[in-house]
């Protein structure tokens, strides 16, 4: 199963990949990450501790949480901003760590953490016309920053043009279709 | 002190957490006036402070490599509605590893906000191993005979109003040999699961949403 969580408050990626995704056998489940109610993590520690996994603000997040779970692919669709991404998928990915491992491993000889999910692979897909070369690097530090603390596997996209299906295509065929 | 110019604010959702003990220690030194980004309701009030100040800083936790998503929510939504006149900016963000390129990314995301949005951006800090302080004084920190005096003079920077080098920040990591990192991530561990422990909850329980959701079909 896929799990797909775009920001489509600048793109259009859902209705661009609609036709795209019938290709595949496998299961997707998207989320508009701009038509959904997320609240800012409190950093009440609840998850790593008395509700163990379970993050205790009651709203979306509470439906794509079971979804992230059962996902071997996470795919989150992004417009960049300052470098970063959105705050709408921002605010996805901050209460996403209720899932986490809460334990602490070594890796290339640093601390690292781990996601509770096994081999979950983590893609992330930024979006935005004119992007500097400054830019581009710092969206993909961010995601390289965030498999190495995650543990897992993934990769970022870059798409500096107008959304349309021959570049829909070219990431799908990447990460869906294999 | 009180310093009409300096406005510190604080951008984690613990008040008293790492990231506002650092703005009291500024504080301390060269005055300012703290206030919290809310974590709910409207910006109005933070957004006028700001565009009263000469110097603003932020300082904040690091949540998956960066800043919390409620700062991007305001430095994305409100900020660019309201006009600036090149407040000088400078950040800080502190995070439990203790390394900075896992939190630095916050820093490089508030140079490119203060380009876009009529901020000079005037230099970070980074504080690595922050986490463990939960608020102590900076004089707790593991690393405190190097990360005291740099921390200060970054304070001194923000009181000239001059940029604050990253020297001072890449100075103030702590190169970790191999065994202690090891016997460092055994003992965080240990601390976690004797957390999970006192409440009836093992490391490697079912996670909580997988079985929500089969219960239910």
């Amino acid at each position: 199963m896929i799990t797909i969580i775009s920001d489509d408050s600048k793109n259009n990626f859902m209705d661009t990949i609609k036709e795209s995704i019938k290709k595949t056998t496998k299961k997707i489940v998207v989320f508009k990450a701009n038509d959904l109610n997320v609240e800012p993590c409190l950093a009440c520690a609840s998850c790593g501790g008395k509700t163990y996994g379970r993050c205790i603000l009651e709203d979306d997040m509470q439906k794509i949480l079971p979804q992230i779970v059962r996902s071997e692919k996470m795919i989150l669709v992004s417009p960049i901003v300052y470098g970063g991404v959105s705050f709408h998928i921002k605010k996805i990915m901050d209460r996403i760590s209720s899932v986490g491992d809460p334990r602490y491993y070594m890796k290339n000889g640093e601390l690292v953490k781990k996601m509770r999910i096994p081999d979950l692979k983590y893609y992330m897909v930024g979006i935005k016309e004119n992007l500097t070369f400054e830019e581009e690097l710092l969206f993909i530090k961010l995601h390289e920053e965030n498999i190495n603390i995650m543990s897992v596997d993934g990769k970022a996209f870059i798409v500096e043009k107008k959304l349309d299906n021959s570049i829909i295509e070219e990431i799908l065929k990447e990460i869906i279709y294999d | 002190m009180t310093n009409e110019n300096i406005l510190l604010v604080c951008v984690s959702p613990r008040r008293k957490g790492t990231s506002a003990m650092l703005l009291e220690r500024i504080k301390n030194f060269i005055g300012g006036e703290i206030v919290f980004l809310n974590q709910k309701g409207s910006f109005e009030e933070l957004i006028k402070k700001m565009q009263m100040a000469k110097i603003i800083v932020i300082s904040g936790p690091t949540y998956i490599n960066s800043y919390p998503a409620r700062l991007f929510e305001f430095l994305e939504k409100e900020v660019p509605n309201h006009k600036f006149s090149n407040q000088k900016l400078y950040g800080i963000i502190n995070g439990g590893m203790p390394y900075v390129h896992t939190h630095e990314h916050g820093l490089f995301y508030l140079k490119l906000f203060a380009k876009e949005n009529s901020f000079s951006w005037m230099g970070g800090f980074v504080l690595g191993g922050g986490a463990i302080l939960d608020g102590q004084p900076l004089e707790k920190h593991l690393n405190h005979r190097k990360v005291v005096p740099l921390f200060d003079q970054f304070i001194s920077c923000i009181g000239k109003g001059v940029f604050a080098p990253k020297e001072l920040y890449e100075k103030a990591e702590v190169a970790i040999p191999k065994c202690i990192t090891y016997v460092l991530s055994k003992a965080l561990t240990s601390k976690v699961v004797k957390n999970l422990k006192k409440y009836d909850h093992n490391p490697s329980d079912l996670i909580y949403y997988l079985k929500e959701l089969d219960s239910k079909n």
